[in-house]
């Protein structure tokens, strides 16, 4: 078996008596782009959050690389990289500036921020736009920022949260490119979408969430066949028919 | 502690780039300056045109308008009855001096003469400058004119010709005139004129106290972009982060007064360079305490309003009692009230360098005070602070 890089055991967290997160626990492996589904409102975000060192947990244990988030949250710190479901850009800044300013924070020296910066910029297609008002970008633009800006510093293990909710083919189509790509290069991934399609093909494994609590956790083709042949049915089927069909929020 | 500097450092780029915080911050300081500048910089002198109806056409009427016109930054303005009363009731004008019919023949009868001053309201503040000046001018006169009459009674019956006598003791007015009894001279320190003197430094630290409204906003604002939670997730510490906070309002608040010394310099002439680098001091210490209180409200605010409108109503408080716009009589009681608003401090520190009348070593009270706050201040809203509510 392959090595564990993040171990999640138990996570509970609760906003005024609503149970956000409800034991949740989970591992993913080295290397591994890992999957959380879930209807809104489902706790993916919190469960970030707190594996992100953000928020708090009210109990349960977590340890990211060999650190727990509890004890050494700085060590943590210094080896993840998130990409929030909200756009958390300057933009009023260039892009290449946001993307320095926090490379400086994830401990680049300026040389290499800028160096980092532009070989990122590059991968989004944004090059061009480097100095550009962020303001002034369309949103698939702004969520590939986003998304770059997570990339600073080299993480070896990325969070993302709905990275290509709201944008075209093309600027979804770059940022699986990237992933994989970061994925190749030995990174850890953990990714949230609800477009069932995408983590189909980019998860090595998913894990499905629904009121704060996983309800299945396997392969997307494990879990394609416990309803049928996984070649005629889509993990939208697997979704729809473990979470049901009533909205949810 | 060097990410602390970037945080700060970034906050000072996304404030220039913010026009109106820009405006706000950095031109409308300039522009009471420039007011100011207007208002009481280029003349020091009371300058005023006196309307006068002369009903009369007499020689002693003549004589007022022509001492009056001596006096210095006062010109003359001839105008009919009719014209004046027409512009004071459109109000055009406060006050007009009216020299009646018969002025002249009373004087030279040796009976009581009058003048009459026609005003709106109470003529004001010019007219009434104007009203005292004629004043003084018209009791000259009147005393002269005792003078004369009682020499030539004093004189009656000697064998001098009445026509010589008038000529000697004009003459001896004239002279006594020139180089009176009690001599008032006047001394100008420093080529500042008072109002200044008095006020700059309150307006210089008031604009500084302004600031924290913008620095009050600064964690609302980080938190509402979403990027107060992704620096989270970075080596940045929280600490660092509220540091960062600190020194962006502490460089902004600085910058401010040093434009604003820095006009006061070049244009007024106030300072030397050493006084001028006192004064840096000063404003530097201040602008800690007031970023310090800036991070407070910071702290407590939930949204950018709510910061908003506590930074506005703490500052106008302090403003208020720390009288900026009014001389606070010492001893009183807004007298000690003052004493709880930093901006007394910072004026009293930053006035005793302006004024020329101590140094850094006189103010040592006033920035223990300012330092104090700014310690105190950072300790509780650091105390307070919390980056994501229930959280860190
Ligand atoms: N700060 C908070 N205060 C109160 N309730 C919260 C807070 N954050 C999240 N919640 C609640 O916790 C639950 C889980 O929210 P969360 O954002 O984790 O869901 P999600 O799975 O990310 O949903 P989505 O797919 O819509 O992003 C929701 O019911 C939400 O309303
Ligand atoms: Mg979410």
């Amino acid at each position: 078996m392959a090595e564990e890089f993040l171990v999640v055991k138990d996570l509970h967290k609760s906003f005024n008596e609503h149970k956000a997160v409800n034991g949740v626990s989970f591992a993913i492996e080295k290397g591994e782009i890992f999957g959380l589904l879930g209807p809104n409102g489902a706790g993916k975000t919190t469960t970030i959050r707190m594996l992100s060192t953000v928020l708090e947990p009210d109990s349960g244990e977590v340890v990211i690389g060999g650190h727990s988030i509890r004890q050494e949250p700085e060590a943590v710190r210094s080896i993840i990289g998130v990409c929030p479901q909200e756009l958390a850009l300057y933009e009023d800044l260039s892009a290449l500036d946001n993307m320095v300013f926090f490379g400086r924070m994830a401990g680049l020296n300026g040389q290499e921020a800028r160096a980092q910066a532009m070989q990122h910029l590059e991968l989004m297609g944004l090059v061009e736009r480097a100095r550009g008002r962020v303001s002034r970008f369309s949103g698939g633009m702004k969520r590939r920022i986003n998304l770059a800006i997570a990339l600073m510093g080299t993480p070896r293990l990325l969070f993302l949260d709905e990275p290509t909710v709201g944008i075209d083919p093309q600027s979804r189509n770059n940022i699986y490119e990237t992933i994989r790509g970061l994925r190749d290069r030995g990174m850890t991934i953990l990714y949230t979408t609800h477009y069932m399609e995408e983590a189909d093909r980019l998860c090595r494994r998913v894990a499905i969430m629904d009121a704060g609590q996983i309800i299945t956790l396997d392969t997307p083709r494990q879990l394609k066949s416990q309803i049928g042949s996984p070649d005629q049915v889509t993990l939208e089927d697997v979704f729809l028919k473990l979470t049901g069909r009533s909205l949810r929020d | 502690m060097k990410r602390a500097l970037y945080v700060a450092l970034n906050e000072v780029r996304l404030y220039i780039r913010d026009k109106g915080d820009l405006a706000f911050g950095m031109l409308l300081p300039i522009v009471t300056f420039a007011l100011m500048y207007g208002a009481f910089g280029g003349h020091t002198l009371f300058e005023a045109t006196a309307p006068i109806v002369d009903e009369d056409g007499g020689p002693y009427a003549a004589r007022l308008v022509a001492q009056l016109e001596a006096v210095p930054g006062i010109d003359i303005d001839r105008l009919t009855a009719a014209q004046a009363d027409t512009r004071l009731e459109r109000s055009d004008l406060q006050l007009v001096l009216y020299i009646p019919a018969g002025f002249s023949d009373a004087l030279a009868a040796g009976e009581p003469a009058q003048l009459v001053f026609r005003q709106r309201g109470n003529g004001g503040q010019e007219g009434q400058i104007l009203a005292s000046i004629i004043r003084g001018v018209a009791g000259d006169i009147d005393r002269e004119f005792r003078v004369h009459r009682q020499v030539a009674a004093g004189l009656a019956g000697a064998a001098v010709p009445a026509d010589r006598i008038a000529v000697t003791v004009q003459e001896l007015l004239d002279r006594e005139r020139r180089q009176p009894a009690v001599a008032v001279a006047e001394e100008v320190v420093g080529g500042s004129p008072d109002f200044i003197n008095q006020f700059l430094p309150g307006i210089v630290v008031m604009y500084v106290l302004f600031s924290l409204t913008l620095s009050a906003r600064v964690i609302v604002e980080e938190r509402k972009r979403g990027t107060l939670e992704r620096l989270l997730t970075t080596r940045l510490s929280v600490g660092g982060l509220y540091f960062g906070k600190f020194m962006s309002s502490v460089f902004r608040g600085f910058i401010q007064t040093f434009i604003l010394l820095g006009l006061s310099y070049i244009v007024f002439r106030f300072f030397t360079p050493v006084s001028f680098l006192a004064a840096l001091v000063v404003a530097f210490v201040f602008a800690a305490a007031a970023a310090a209180l800036g991070m407070i409200i910071a702290s407590i605010a939930r949204s950018e309003d709510g910061a908003a409108w506590i930074g506005v109503v703490f500052t106008m408080t302090m403003v208020m009692l720390g009288g900026t716009f009014f001389q606070v009589a010492e001893g009183s009681v807004l007298d000690t009230i003052g004493k709880i608003s930093i901006i007394t401090y910072g004026r009293e520190a930053l006035g005793t360098i302006i004024a020329g009348s101590g140094t850094l070593g006189d103010t040592v009270f006033q920035l223990t005070v300012l330092a104090g706050v700014a310690v105190v201040g950072l300790v509780i809203s650091r105390l307070i602070f919390r980056a994501v509510p229930g959280g860190k």
